[in-house]
């Protein structure tokens, strides 16, 4: 059960691509997705709900967290992840629905056909959520922006909700664009206006840079990418350890990774990095319903998978972190608990993040079913 | 100051005895080290990752003052490895620091002081205590090591059950799929008794014993086990946990028995697992009378067949396993002849060393 250093990342793994084609020069990358998707369809589904807060999650009384909610309860500073409790407290009008994954998921397919009418080069990044490469397809005389617009027009017709897009040569710039204009609406970011734009880019719009790493950089006196962009590799390196050297490119609006369209989600899982450091085991102990509650969460939309072993990821406060997990298909919180003291035992220190997931079975797996001895 | 004087060989064997167990990143920093203890002639060494501590004396009779130190380990190990075999190595220690001296070479290495070093606390008296032979251990660890997990979320099942009875020694492992059994009997009236032994000891122990006729103590403690066997003596934490019985998955009514050559059985199988699905590791047995079949196919769709002659007049069947099971107990069987015993496609099957009832293999098949 050794570090692995590879695996940073806890989210979605990735299969590696073997034969990395030749990037082209200039592509044409979509970033869309729908604006509070499940909220969205509740709004459409039952139109008495249009207008008020409204949020889809668990019971307050359950340890539920929000996973969606409309832009009338994001007033109230409702957002994804929170527990219903705290949101409740927010906002004690806050209608809270529980999801349902199969409409959900009905809407999600037709939504994927439109995005493959434009093109085959799709990577999914949830239901609704998703990058699309353009590059060279002959639609909309091969204006990515007219195409982001169409699709854009085709899912509020056809699937009667909407949704916002970014357009730009690369997978980062174009995330970062869609949020820009959202809720309903698009941006473009052309090649030469992509160094003005990032320089003036606050880092907390920067994918990977959370609440907590965007407050540190605020005291190093980074605000901006332009503020970054002072900052040597090696500097970044040794502040911010591999992320270092992602943020020098990002800095600098480089991104060559593809859309990948192959994508197999090997594994699922949540994490959190808390403002202040959690002290001691007991603490660590204690955020563990609350990040397990948000991974049955995540799980149940994507369908409760089978998985095949479970992992407990700890970040100390010295920036080390450790991944511990083991073998088995039950989602048992006793035995979350355990791994993570047995993380928390490699680093004995306080603990700046922590995370939790499942790693995915293999498709085949149901094919050939080992039989147990033990019932 | 000098401390030490001894033949390269003197040094480096029984440092490797215990330094297998070194963890090569502990959150400790000591526990990367080694304890080196020189009393009179003799010189000690102790390595711990507090689940199991090891140590042993150097055989020979070495010359130079008495002392206690802790040094890194690894670095020691790979030292006198890179040192000429019959070289003489020196060992001064000044300030903190131990000098290795051997021919031109020399290495300055830092200590940490010996009184730091984590010693596991030695639980009373024995529960049980026998021993046998190093040959006859080895023998029975090998029969049924194989089958135990790895890292599983059932912790109890990362090792290897040991209970004792009267004068049986009964030694099981299970990785939920199949199960290993292994006895023997030794000269002791022994109470009944049982402990699992971490997945770790098992396998220091395996590579550490000899296959020699000299004996090996062994002391099942309060929650310890401890072995001793000529200078080496290895103390074990065991798991607490309940290890499953056993006895409810030997299958008592399989009804489609014959005899089969070991080797030929392995051989046969090793070719057919050419072809096997990598992940999967499936390979279907097909019997009818007189013959086995063994097929496997890949996911490109290849495929390998291997007809065997057997003794059998019963009926047919067909049944897959993983076939890593099938080969791990045919490699790690010393005996010649085998018996197997089926029942249907989805029942256990039973491998066994025929008039011998001090071994038993159970494997749950595979639905392919």
């Amino acid at each position: 059960m050794e570090d692995d250093p590879g695996r940073r990342r806890l989210h979605f793994h990735r299969s590696p691509n073997p034969l990395c084609t030749q990037m082209p020069a200039d592509r044409k990358i979509i970033h869309i997705d729908c604006d509070c998707f499940y909220a969205s369809i509740e709004m459409r589904d039952t139109p008495a709900w249009r207008g008020i807060p409204l949020a889809v999650g668990g019971r307050p009384d359950s340890r539920g967290v929000i996973a969606t909610c409309n832009y009338e309860a994001r007033q109230f500073g409702i957002h994804s992840a929170m527990s219903s409790r705290r949101a409740l407290t927010l906002c004690p009008r806050l209608l809270i629905v529980p999801p349902d994954m199969a409409r959900y998921r009905e809407a999600s397919n037709r939504i994927m056909q439109i995005y493959g009418d434009y093109t085959s080069r799709i990577e999914p990044l949830s239901l609704d959520e998703a990058y699309l490469d353009v590059t060279g397809q002959p639609h909309c005389r091969g204006s990515a922006t007219l195409m982001a617009k169409a699709i854009r027009d085709r899912i509020r017709q056809e699937i009667g909700i909407t949704a916002s897009a970014g357009i730009a040569p690369n997978k980062f710039l174009a995330k970062v664009a869609s949020d820009w204009n959202k809720p309903d609406g698009q941006k473009v970011i052309l090649p030469h206006e992509i160094d003005a734009f990032v320089a003036a880019l606050p880092v907390g719009k920067v994918p990977g840079i959370g609440k907590v790493t965007a407050e540190r950089m605020k005291r190093m006196g980074i605000l901006t990418c332009g503020d970054l962009r002072q900052w040597s590799l090696a500097e970044l390196l040794h502040q911010f350890g591999r992320f270092g050297e992602r943020l020098h490119r990002l800095a600098r609006g480089e991104d060559e990774r593809e859309v990948s369209v192959d994508r197999v989600r090997k594994s699922v899982s949540v994490e959190e990095t808390y403002a202040t450091d959690l002290p001691d085991l007991a603490a660590c102990l204690q955020a563990l319903p609350e990040l397990l509650e948000r991974l049955r969460e995540r799980l149940g939309r994507a369908g409760n998978p089978p998985f095949r072993g479970i992992v407990c990821k700890l970040k100390f406060a010295d920036f080390t972190q450790t991944t511990v997990e083991q073998i088995g298909s039950a989602f048992d919180d006793a035995h979350f608990a355990q791994l993570m003291q047995m993380g928390f035992a490699r680093g004995e220190q306080p603990v700046r993040l922590l995370g939790v997931g499942v790693k995915l079975a293999e498709e085949e797996a149901t094919i050939a079913a080992q039989l147990p001895l033990f019932d | 100051m000098l401390i030490l004087q001894a033949e390269r060989d003197a040094l480096l064997k029984p440092l490797l005895a215990v330094t297998g167990i070194v963890e090569r990143r502990h959150t400790l920093p000591i526990l990367s080290n080694v304890l080196i203890e020189k009393k009179g002639a003799e010189v000690g060494f102790l390595a711990t990752d507090l689940e199991i501590q090891i140590t042993t004396a150097s055989t020979d009779a070495l010359p130079g003052e008495d002392f206690r130190l802790t040094t890194s380990a690894k670095k020691l190990q790979d030292i006198l490895r890179a040192i000429p075999d019959k070289a003489t190595v020196t060992l001064e220690q000044q300030d903190g620091r131990l000098t290795l001296k051997a021919g031109k070479s020399r290495f300055n290495l830092q200590t940490l002081p010996a009184e730091d070093f984590p010693l596991l606390p030695v639980n009373g008296t024995s529960d049980a205590a026998f021993s046998l032979s190093q040959r006859e251990l080895k023998r029975l660890i090998a029969q049924v090591q194989y089958a135990m997990a790895v890292q599983d979320i059932r912790y109890y099942l990362n090792g290897l059950l040991m209970q004792t009875e009267g004068n049986q020694v009964r030694l099981i492992s299970t990785d939920g799929h199949r199960l290993a059994f292994s006895s023997a009997e030794v000269e002791a009236n022994l109470p009944k008794a049982e402990v699992i032994l971490p997945r770790k000891t098992v396998l220091e122990l395996y590579k550490l014993l000899a296959d020699s006729d000299d004996p090996i103590n062994i002391e099942v403690l309060a929650n310890q086990v401890r072995f001793s066997f000529g200078t080496t003596v290895i103390i074990s934490k065991v798991v607490d946990g309940k290890f499953p019985d056993y006895n409810r998955v030997i299958p008592l009514d399989n009804d489609k028995i014959f005899l089969i050559e070991r080797v030929t059985f392995l051989h046969a199988l090793q070719r057919a697992a050419i072809l096997a699905n990598e992940k999967f590791r499936g390979v279907r047995l097909v019997l009818k009378p007189g013959a086995m079949s063994i097929l496997c196919t890949n996911s490109e769709q290849e495929e390998a067949e291997e007809e065997l002659e057997i003794g059998y007049s019963g009926g047919g069947l067909e049944i897959g396993f993983n076939i890593n099971y099938l080969l791990d107990v045919l490699t790690n069987l010393p005996a010649d002849t085998l018996q197997l015993a089926f029942g249907d496609g989805s029942r256990s099957a039973l491998f066994t060393i025929p008039d011998n009832s001090d071994f038993k293999y159970i494997v749950m098949p595979m639905r392919i």
